[in-house]
């Protein structure tokens, strides 16, 4: 049971394979708190260590500060999503 | 994983950390708590020494007639701090703060 | 819940490295080793609790638990209970702050062990 792995298809993709999948791209980062973070992925780490670019801090929804580049230390981390409607994203 | 080739660009976050060092801060806390200060040392669990640190904390209090929300904002200054990593929400170059 | 400070004599399991294990561990050592340094300064420690507790540094171990003598609290009026303690034992979990003496600070070596940690961990 160990042959066959998928990686052509997008479906079938563990965590893992996610999380490297979306680099560079942006996302919202939810944490325990409630409080979420809108920016560019730049990379991550096994502790979901975070580090973004141009993120944008919302509490309750409010827009409430910005950071050119922001390290979010994993254990604050309830989600990452990618997100489509941020900054120079188009499509 | 397979993760020991260029050690000078940031491909991992504790590469934003560093190249932070001996630079000026911004760290959020949990508990609503803020602090700027320079960066002297670091470790993987986010303990720091910070110098020249400002730490801003904010609490929230309920109006007794009104009750409407009072925010309030205390303000410190203390020459060096050890940080424990584990309070650590958030962490920022404050050069590059908007 | 008890608040997590422990007050009286405790024996500190604190571990003697020899050269050669410090070298591999060296890279989850730079705090611990800073504060061995710090030994017999004072410090102000801030708990998570609110509570600041001002002695001279005794000991501490890997986790950073930390034993200070000739205590007080800073803050006595929010504080009476801390009166009579003279000498306690801090969980280093419950540590949120340590106030360090500017003449306990080299700026320079810390940097430098910071980047050799970098470099290790």
């Amino acid at each position: 049971m160990s042959g066959t792995v998928e990686k052509s298809s997008s479906a079938t993709k563990t965590p893992a394979d996610f999380l490297k999948s979306i680099r560079g791209r942006p996302v919202v980062v939810k944490l325990n708190s409630g409080v979420d973070y809108r920016g560019i992925l730049a990379c991550l780490d096994g502790y979901m260590n975070i580090a973004m670019e141009q993120t944008e801090e919302y509490v309750n929804g409010q827009l409430k500060n910005k950071y050119g580049d922001a390290f979010i230390r994993g254990n604050n981390v309830l989600y990452i999503s990618t997100s489509k409607r941020t900054l120079a994203e188009g499509a | 994983m397979g993760s020991t080739e260029e050690e000078s660009a940031v491909k991992e976050p504790l590469d934003l950390i560093r190249l932070s060092l001996d630079e000026r801060i911004y760290v959020k806390l949990r508990h609503d708590r803020e602090l700027r200060g320079k960066l002297h040392a670091y470790d993987q669990h986010l303990n720091m020494i910070l110098g020249d640190v400002e730490e801003i904390v904010t609490t929230v209090e309920i109006d007794d007639e009104t009750y409407e929300e009072i925010v309030r904002t205390t303000r410190r200054t203390v020459p060096f701090l050890f940080v424990r990593g584990d309070g650590v929400i958030l962490v920022s170059p404050p050069l590059r703060t908007a | 819940m008890a608040p997590p400070l422990f007050v009286g004599d405790v024996t500190l399991p604190l571990q003697f490295l020899d050269r050669k294990q410090s070298r591999t561990q060296s890279h989850a050592m730079l705090f611990f080793s800073y504060f061995k340094d710090l030994v017999g300064r004072e410090v102000t420690v801030e708990l998570k609790n609110d509570l600041a507790i001002r002695g001279t540094l005794i000991s501490v171990d890997q986790y950073l638990n930390i034993k200070l003598e000739n205590t007080r609290a800073v803050d006595q009026d929010n504080f009476p209970h801390m009166l009579s303690v003279r000498n306690c034992f801090i969980r280093g979990s419950v540590v949120r702050y340590v106030q360090l003496p500017p003449e306990g600070v080299d700026v320079d070596l810390l940097h430098d062990a910071t980047r050799r940690e970098a470099r290790g961990g």
